[in-house]
């Protein structure tokens, strides 16, 4: 217990630390730091009224049940919330920075045994959200069951839901050495990374897109509407005992039974809910000792075959701003949230272009409709611009200690701030192309001086991103580890929102000049015209609005120095 | 400001908000001169390093790097100076090969002299079989001594050395010694920090001293050496100048 007290101590001290004051340089970089700080404060105190409601959704759920009514509203929709538990246990050690988790072989030092390490680990996992969550519901229907007057099935499902609890802090934490041990291998570590960043969510899009066009095909009547192919009756029984033996259906089912009453089904449900969470905990521990017995890192030092650029310099730029050009395009090339950049938008053209050449139907997004090879070019493009968006609002910080190196590097400011523009443009043209072309080839229909169209109008949008970029990097660096997932890589929160809609701003002449003259005055043949005259146009504003962006920069040198 | 010195500061001073980090402090580093800059932790040494060296603008007082005020023409000074800053100040995600052909670029040196010069201080350094490997995958030496080649190539006049030594090897460390001996021999100038006293002792000619910010004694290290009654060496000295002699350890008997 005295353990598990200090490493409770030690979770709430670090929650704290983290939104004490910091050592903030001026005003801009105490209201960085404040935005930062806000998103986790307005997260806590809007989990205080959703802990009253579900609370309370709970109690009247229990009551329900103990009243005989087996599918009461509220307790079907309290199951269908814990079925996302047991995921978000799953995902959430993958998704959490690092540094967010502590690591547990530093913790061998400390005179304590290798066990209560592990019950002191797993027990970090109550103070995830989503155990939080969980709570609420485990807790207040027993009180519910009381309330309604069944008091041993109030008995039974505090046991189910503390069991069910015991559960989800096992699958958390045995995730959470699984992915320890999985990422002592940096190549693997970043494989697992780019898997969760891009192919995941790119592939839980499809059965979506399938499931619409199929429908929308069915409205519309057409005949290529094809039924679903017959599930095997193998699978269908598999699948039936997965979801049974699902840790929340367990509980479900447990506590069901509890209130109907049928104590002998309501104990069966808790004996397995016990032996499931037996066997995680006694899995995890297993797993947890292999992390505290191996080494720190493993896997062999990595060479990369791309050779330096000697005296290699990128047309149109100076020595200086060729060589940062180039090594923003490699940090993009060698992290896993630059690669995602890179391949996001190419896999989510790839399955936008299966789903149309199945023809299942259009695509509507707002104004436009993915029935073209245009439309799909245009829309791939534009995203490809969108995605660069957490390197390039944070296009300082991103180098880390290398931006020192910049910083003591004879570089002009304007160098420095070309290199990075061309650098961010060169990481966003490759996706964009690919988008393009492969467009391109599926479907090459459409007005061929709409398709010459797209490079300008993607042109003109970032010479307008480009420079807004550049300031509010240096306006609100954060010190980011592009090796992992989701907000640990990303761009500070307001640099994020300002470049995104900076973006939207941007590009809304070019989609504008590219709708009226080709829909509305029906002369799309002018298109290419018009948007070579608006890129050269934004070329000049995006010139000009680099004269305040490298005063602003100048400004922030000493503050972007510091970023750590 | 003094033609003679390779780095001259009259009042230097910089404050983090009501902190003052460095008061006012004059350095006087005569070119050509090995010079080690000496302190306590905390005593306000890598901020003069940042303020010399074009990361923080001083609060007040004036400096000339190499003649040059660096506030006024910063690109010319940093074209002249080599830094191995605290954080050794290196990109994770190039190898050792890219990071001094991004030196070399940024410094606009022409490809042959710059793959020749790599070859040569990887070869040195004994990173010849990592040149293409990325610096993350690095050992922490490996990356001090990258960062030694990264500020040698551009065949700096002036070198800002931030503790150097430490994390390094007794061999490699011989070698820095031997090579950042024959860089002030050839008329180069070294400014050094590091808490290896014995090493400030046998490479430095001269040494400054910085206590609290403020400068507590500065010169040649044989005329400090001999001041108040002599035959110091740089430890005693050193203790005496911060005032770490005479503490009790008494309360400390448990241990």
């Amino acid at each position: 217990m005295r353990i598990l007290r200090a490493f409770a101590w030690l979770r709430w001290r670090m929650l704290i630390n983290s939104f004490e004051k910091t050592a903030a340089r001026d005003t801009v970089e105490r209201f960085s730091l404040a935005i930062e700080t806000l998103g986790p404060i307005i997260a806590a105190v809007l989990m205080v009224p959703s802990g009253v409601l579900l609370a309370a959704g709970s109690v009247a759920a229990g009551y329900a049940l103990a009243r005989g009514d087996q599918h009461a509203l509220f307790f079907e929709a309290a199951r269908y919330l814990l079925w996302a538990v047991p995921v978000f246990s799953i995902i959430g050690p993958v998704l959490m920075p690092a540094a967010d988790r502590t690591n547990p072989v530093r913790l061998l030092l400390l005179p304590i045994s290798r066990r209560t390490l592990y019950v002191a680990q797993a027990f970090a996992a109550v103070s995830d959200i989503w155990v939080l969550v969980m709570l609420p519901l485990v807790l207040f229907v027993p009180i519910g069951l009381i309330a309604g007057g069944a008091f041993a099935a109030a008995l039974l499902a505090l046991i189910a839901g503390a069991l069910l609890v015991a559960v989800v802090i096992g699958i958390s934490s045995l995730a959470t050495s699984l992915l320890h041990l999985a990422v002592r291998d940096r190549r693997r570590g970043e494989l697992l990374a780019l898997l969760f960043i891009v192919i995941i969510p790119a592939a839980s899009m499809l059965p979506g897109l399938i499931q619409g066009g199929r429908h929308r095909a069915r409205v519309e009547g057409r005949t290529e509407a094809r039924e679903p192919m017959p599930i095997p009756s193998w699978l269908a029984t598999t699948g039936g005992w997965a979801v049974t033996l699902f840790p929340t259906e367990l509980y479900v089912a447990s506590t069901r039974a509890a209130a109907r009453p049928d104590v002998t089904a309501a104990g069966k449900g808790i004996a397995a809910l016990a032996a499931t969470g037996l066997c995680l905990h006694a899995f995890g521990m297993f797993v947890f000792a292999r992390v505290l017995a191996s080494p720190g890192s493993t896997g062999a030092r990595r060479a990369v075959s791309t050779r330096a650029a000697w005296g290699r310099t990128l047309p149109g730029l100076s020595p200086g701003a060729s060589a940062v050009a180039l090594a923003q395009v490699r940090l993009a090339l060698r992290t896993p949230r630059g690669r995602a950049i890179l391949l996001s938008p190419v896999v989510m053209i790839a399955i936008f272009a299966v789903v149309m050449r199945q023809q299942i139907g259009s695509m509507d997004f707002g104004p436009l409709a993915f029935n073209s090879g245009l439309s799909l070019a245009m829309f791939g493009s534009f995203v490809s611009l969108l995605s660069i968006l957490p390197i390039a609002m944070n296009q300082f910080a991103v180098d880390k200690a290398g931006l020192t190196l910049a910083l003591l590097s004879p570089l002009t400011d304007g160098e420095y701030l070309a290199g990075k523009a061309v650098g961010n443009g060169l990481i966003a043209a490759v996706p964009a192309l690919l988008c393009v072309l492969v467009s391109f080839v599926l479907s090459p229909d459409g007005s061929p001086a709409l398709w010459v169209a797209i490079p300008p109008a993607l042109l003109a949008t970032y010479f307008l991103v480009a420079p807004a970029a550049a300031v509010f990097s240096a306006l609100f660096p954060r010190a980011v580890d592009l090796n992992s997932i989701g907000r640990g890589s990303n761009a500070h929160g307001l640099a994020g929102l300002l470049g995104f809609v900076a973006f939207v701003a941007s590009g809304a002449p070019s989609v504008l000049i590219m709708l009226v003259v080709s829909k509305w005055l029906e002369r799309p043949s002018l298109v290419p015209a018009l948007l070579l005259v608006w890129c050269a146009i934004a070329y000049t504003i995006g010139r000009i609005l680099f004269v305040p962006a490298r005063k602003i920069f100048a400004k922030r040198r000493e503050n972007l120095a510091m970023i750590r | 400001m003094h033609a003679d010195l390779a780095v001259q500061t009259i009042g230097l001073t910089r404050d983090f908000g009501s902190f003052r980090a460095v008061d006012g402090i004059d350095l006087a580093v005569p070119a050509g001169s090995f010079y080690g800059f000496l302190g306590p932790n905390g005593a306000g040494k890598s901020t003069t390093i940042k303020c010399l060296t074009g990361l923080l603008r001083p609060t007040a007082g004036s400096m000339a790097i190499l003649g040059t005020d660096p506030l006024i023409d910063p690109v010319s000074v940093k074209r002249r100076i080599g830094v191995v800053p605290e954080d050794l100040a290196l990109f994770d995600r190039l190898t050792a090969q890219e990071t001094l052909s991004f030196v070399a670029q940024v410094h606009g040196i022409d490809a042959a002299t710059a793959r020749q010069r790599s070859s040569d201080l990887l070869e040195v350094m004994e990173l010849k079989t990592a040149g293409t490997t990325l610096v993350t995958d690095f050992s922490h030496g490996m990356r001090k001594k990258l960062s030694l080649a990264a500020a040698l190539l551009p065949a700096p006049k002036l070198l800002f050395l931030d503790e150097p030594f430490e994390g390094i090897d007794a061999v490699a460390s011989r070698q820095i010694k031997d090579l950042l001996l024959s860089f002030v021999t050839r008329g180069g100038t070294i400014f050094l920090t590091s808490h290896i006293l014995e090493i400030v002792e046998r490479l430095s000619t001269h040494i400054g001293v910085i206590a609290n910010g403020r400068m507590v004694a500065q010169g040649r290290i044989e005329e400090l050496q001999a001041g108040g009654g002599g035959g110091k060496s740089l430890e005693e000295l050193f203790i005496g100048l911060v005032g770490g002699e005479g503490k009790s350890y008494a309360g400390l008997d448990w241990i």
